[in-house]
């Protein structure tokens, strides 16, 4: 049984329809990448997971089924989401917007945030700045904070690379084996970037037009003419 | 943001000077300042819900007059103590408030004003057609009763009610609810994807914005000792309001109150040279430039000064 399984998802906006039958696993402890164009349909893969989105199809956590499930549920049962880090809160503290993440945390506040602090020292240097005067890594930073501020065993990222300078990726990068090394927390990217997903992570799907059009492990999609077709500058 | 001893410090101050202020003003300046003491009670409210959530409600005149005609009715038709009346008049507004609540389960932005606006024009029509033996009709209600006589106990009176309302609000914000009800205003998907319920989170915001208003209202009323639709569920009282919050700084609760007394005073002070609606162009010209100038409002300003002060100070 995998930790996260994805059964035949279809996720929809309105009329439109994003995801066609996805389906995918993730074991416990791993970390994979979700690899794609924009428009592809990643973020919404992410956002179904969390239950922001009107889907079909299944999604089971440890055997438990999901789908049905609100945000608030889904978050409760250990799910992060560390969203793009244009969603963050702008006008509000570093501190306040790890506070925002910690609402639904049963465990010790302090303790997590102790965690994220250890993680990211400069959130902590930082913790009174406005993160609209922040940098891109800076926020980058405070939305995986906020998405550890629950300290969930299964972490969705967003694009944590986006627009971001080569060092902080790295940065980032390192921060995310940690999480996987010392929590065992288990991790789901989706990145545009194909090289920063082939260095972090162990399995990749790669996504096109809302429906998977090929996985397999670093070794077997590296020279895979699909992943290179899909655009990604390999 | 935590608490401060500085923040209690200014607060403290702050209460001991409004306590001094009838000594050192006419009995003129009082009643202009019950006004102001009122306004700012309405502008928090209108902040919690709107300056918070960034639901622009455009129909806070709809609670505050579920709030000061409850009220209103129960005491003077019906006899009941204003101890009573009051607090079921705060009960009905917020009911009132779960009301203006189902269109933001829905919708958003300027369709959400729009909404609430209608709440309010279906409030003013509501209290002149149905029952006006109860309301009044459109003559509205006089001989309320009343809680205080003279200038000095009304603004006693308004200004123990306003610093309640604003140093509870203050604390409420403090909360990890209040910065989750700003966060709603900031990024509303993410407060989702964070795992907040926004629609509890929603509820809570228009409720305890519709408590004050109604609370507000029903002081209000009984205050004056009347009350009359037309001036209730006037647009330029409406707009009064949401320019006291936005110029004296939204998602604060000082700044509602600063804007209050700003507008209140530039209302009054424009009064003997402008007596009719003329004066609602000054300010509106005023409102428009300080909010261009700085869109934080009054106390952002007041910050900086009081940062580059305290820089020149430590230099």
């Amino acid at each position: 049984m995998a930790f996260l399984q994805i059964t035949d998802l279809c996720a929809y906006y309105g009329k439109a329809q994003a995801l066609h039958e996805v389906s995918l696993n993730v074991e416990q402890g791993e970390i994979i990448a979700i690899v794609g164009a924009n428009g592809a349909g990643k973020s919404t893969l992410l956002d179904s997971v969390i239950g922001l989105t009107k889907t079909t199809g299944d999604i089971t956590l440890e055997g438990t089924s999901i789908v049905a499930m609100n945000s608030s549920q889904i978050v409760r049962r250990g799910v992060g989401y560390a969203t793009e880090r244009f969603n963050l809160f702008p006008y509000m503290s570093v501190r306040d917007n790890l506070m925002v993440g910690a609402y639904t945390a049963r465990d010790d506040v302090q303790k997590n945030l102790d965690m994220v602090h250890k993680l990211f020292p400069r959130l902590q240097e930082r913790e009174h700045q406005e993160t609209s005067t922040q940098s891109g890594g800076e926020r980058q930073m405070v939305s995986l904070g906020r998405a550890l501020m629950t300290s969930p065993r299964l972490l969705l990222v967003d694009e944590p690379t986006i627009g971001l300078a080569p060092k902080v990726c790295l940065e980032i990068a390192d921060v995310l084996r940690r999480l996987r090394d010392e929590f065992g927390t288990t991790i789901v990217i989706t990145e545009q970037n194909a090289n920063f997903a082939m260095t972090l992570a162990e399995r990749l799907y790669v996504l096109e037009n809302g429906s998977i059009k090929a996985e397999g492990t670093v070794d077997e999609l590296r020279d895979d003419p699909r992943l290179s077709e899909a655009y990604f500058g390999l | 943001m935590g608490l401060r001893w500085y923040h209690f410090a200014l607060w403290a101050a702050f209460i001991a000077f409004m306590a001094l202020l009838p000594e050192l003003v006419s009995k003129g300046t009082l009643r202009t300042i019950i006004f102001a003491n009122f306004l700012a009670v309405f502008a928090i409210s209108w902040d919690v819900l709107s300056g918070r959530t960034g639901y622009i409600s455009f129909g806070h005149p709809f609670l505050i007059g579920i709030g000061a005609y409850t009220s209103a009715i129960l005491t003077k038709r019906y006899g009941f103590e204003i101890e009573v009346a009051i607090p079921i008049a705060v009960l009905m507004t917020m009911l009132g408030g779960l009301i203006v609540l189902l269109p933001a389960l829905r919708i958003k932005g300027s369709y959400f004003a729009l909404v609430t606006l209608a709440f309010m024009e279906l409030m003013y029509q509501l209290v002149q057609v149905i029952r006006p033996d109860l309301t009044g009709g459109t003559r509205g209600m006089s001989g309320i009763p009343t809680l205080t006589r003279g200038a000095l106990n009304g603004y006693y009176l308004s200004v123990t009610l306003m610093l309640c309302v604003a140093i509870s609000m203050w604390l409420l914000m403090k909360t990890r609810v209040g910065t989750a009800l700003s966060a709603i205003g900031m990024n509303e998907e993410s407060v989702r994807g964070s795992g907040l319920s926004v629609t509890k989170l929603k509820m809570f915001a228009f409720l305890t914005a519709a408590a004050v208003a109604g609370l507000g209202g029903a002081f209000y009323v009984h205050y004056l000792g009347s009350v009359a639709p037309r001036a209730l569920f006037d647009i330029n009282f409406l707009f009064t309001i949401i320019v006291a919050a936005l110029i004296g700084g939204s998602s604060t609760i000082i700044g509602p109150v600063i804007g209050a007394f700003f507008l209140t005073f530039l209302l009054e002070g424009l009064r003997p040279y402008l007596p009719g609606a003329e004066r609602y162009f000054i300010y509106g010209g005023i409102a428009l430039l300080l909010y261009m100038y700085q869109p934080k409002g009054l106390i952002e300003i007041f910050t900086q000064g009081w940062t580059r002060l305290r820089s020149r100070w430590t230099t």
